[in-house]
């Protein structure tokens, strides 16, 4: 046998996974998005054209699902990776306690999401809450707060579980595009007078971009599929306020038996994903290179 | 270069400040494990008598054993085809001469950016008709999927470093190419293999949405079961607590033991380019 008919037999096992769960059930998300189809009516499908896609952008639940979803996913990444510039800049830097901080980072990101979201939701419980208990203490507010009961606050809890979880691994990753920048550049221009800013603004910052283009990419994607974190905190409530487009989804496949609909609503994030991916082109096609 | 005394404070500041906010939450979770519920309400920071209660109640409420049995199966099952399919492909695309090489990085890229929301109904229809739901097999071969996005993006480049003068040597010994890749590529490359064995395995772990969806009933894994602590209007939190830090111990003691090499391969990941 030559290496190259070696090469293709071994490939044989992951493409079939790939095929049979990945490639072919996205063609059958899309090819269903255009039928109605229940699962009350047994297999019985009827095409429809894009009646699904009108009754989506037409339903308020969507606007508000998707509304909330782009919030979440904006504002996550955005404070990640700007929190991550800065702990990384710390996390750089070589004193006694700097592996401490390494291992310290590994453990929001190893353990499952539902178990931080339903620790944060024990802490902001409006009877065993801790932080309701130390914001009274600190006399920042006069009584308990119902944290999930109202959508600003339990939007910002949300935010915050996820910030908590996620921050210490983008630092990871601004920290290894960190210690990738020769040192002899940062010493040059420390040689020619530049202060601590003017290197971070004109070396430092433009030799990360690479690595944060590839973390906002990798972040605003896993963002956008928010699911447990949410399962974990509110469920979607109050009133479906913190409904991420992945829980209607969910909801319209599972809940409703709508697999037609929820089809739609699954094709819409697969557009927005191929919408962020595309954004990301150059990016996507350097890492394939072989 | 000159490190200046306050830069030395700031630190400090740093590291205590960034250690008590990412601590604090399982110092919390810990410490109210070991709680009678009088004293969780009453917002103590100690117990004042450590009780093991809310354990035997993780054990007892829920079915907390077979949780962790029905995801260790599932996860290692996961992470065993994930390394064997994985390392095959990977093989393959480092050190063959296939054509459309850049096209199958290109799908493997695509799947793991992939919501799973986008596939999750097909993928239940499928596992449904092979008569795999509530079963170890059918959420297995799921976990497999995303963990084969992981191995063979981490350990393609990891195979390409392994020098060909290695391999040539046993070709002209007569060796097969099966031969060279089981005997001289795979004892080279295990230490990667091993690592990346983690990162599949914590995935398939943390698991939420599959498991859900496939095994709602049987064969339920620990973050399936933690939701189920939960009734209408009461939870048990002190038990709820307990349980939680049951299905994490495993991860943070890999995570201990291991965490040179795991922050060496995240690190690696994200600087591929």
């Amino acid at each position: 046998m030559s290496r190259r008919q070696m090469g293709y037999l071994f490939l044989i096992p992951t493409m079939t996974i790939f095929f049979a769960f990945a490639i072919y059930p996205v063609f059958r998300t899309i090819y269903l998005s255009f039928f109605e189809y229940r699962l009350q009516f047994g297999n019985l499908k009827k095409f429809i054209g894009l009646t699904n896609y009108m009754k989506m952008f037409s339903s308020e639940r969507f606007y508000l699902s998707l509304r909330f979803t782009m919030l979440f996913t904006f504002l996550t990444v955005s404070i990640e990776v700007f929190l991550g510039l800065i702990f990384a800049q710390f996390m750089n830097k070589n004193y006694p306690g700097k592996s401490l901080l390494r291992v310290v980072v590994l453990i929001p990101w190893a353990i499952p999401t539902i178990v931080s979201g339903f620790i944060w939701r024990f802490m902001v419980d409006d009877i065993y809450g801790v932080v309701n208990g130390i914001l009274l203490s600190l006399g920042i507010i006069k009584e308990f707060i119902p944290w999930l009961s109202q959508t600003g606050s339990a939007t910002v809890v949300l935010l915050v579980a996820d910030i908590w979880k996620t921050t210490p691994y983008v630092s990871l990753l601004v920290l290894a595009g960190l210690q990738n920048i020769p040192r002899s550049f940062l010493e040059a221009a420390e040689i020619d007078g530049a202060n601590g800013l003017k290197t971070y603004l004109y070396i430092t910052f433009p030799l990360l971009k690479p690595v944060l283009a590839t973390a906002t990419l990798f972040r605003l994607i896993q963002s956008f599929k928010v699911y447990a974190i949410v399962v974990a905190l509110t469920n979607g409530g109050p009133a479906n306020t913190t409904e991420p487009l992945t829980l209607f989804t969910l909801r319209t496949y599972f809940d409703a038996g709508n697999y037609g609909y929820g089809a739609a609503l699954a094709s819409f994030t697969f557009i927005i994903t191929v919408v962020i991916a595309l954004l990301f082109l150059n990016i996507i096609l350097k890492k394939v290179d072989i | 270069m000159r490190q200046p005394r306050s830069d030395f404070i700031l630190f400090y500041l740093f590291c205590t400040f960034f250690i008590l906010l990412i601590g604090f939450p399982f110092f919390w979770q810990i410490t109210n494990s070991l709680k009678i519920e009088k004293e969780i309400f009453e917002l103590r920071w100690m117990p004042s008598r450590i009780i093991l209660n809310n354990y035997k109640e993780a054990f007892i409420r829920q079915p907390l054993l077979k949780f962790l049995f029905n995801s260790s199966i599932i996860s290692s099952g996961a992470t065993v085809l994930a390394l064997l399919f994985g390392s095959m492909a990977a093989y393959s695309l480092a050190r063959t001469d296939i054509r459309g090489k850049r096209l199958i990085l290109l799908i493997i890229l695509s799947v793991s950016l992939l919501p799973p929301i986008v596939i999750i109904n097909p993928i239940y229809s499928i596992i449904r008709s092979l008569k795999l739901l509530n079963s170890h097999f059918g959420l297995m071969m799921v976990d497999t999927l995303f963990g084969l996005t992981i191995s063979v993006w981490f350990l393609t480049p990891y195979f390409q470093s392994v020098p060909m003068d290695l391999e040539e040597s046993a070709f002209i010994d007569g060796a097969s190419p099966f031969l060279s890749f089981r005997k001289i590529i795979i004892p080279i490359v295990t230490p990667g293999i091993f690592t990346v064995g983690i990162l599949v395995f914590i995935k398939a772990w943390n698991d939420f949405l599959f498991a859900l969806v496939l095994n709602p009933i049987r064969a339920r894994t620990v973050t399936v079961g933690l939701k189920l602590y939960e009734s209408d209007n009461y939870i048990p939190w002190g038990t709820l607590m307990a349980a939680s830090v049951v299905i994490v111990v495993p991860l943070i003691v890999v995570v201990l033991l291991l965490q040179k090499r795991i922050i060496g391969g995240l690190m690696e990941g994200g600087l591929k380019e």
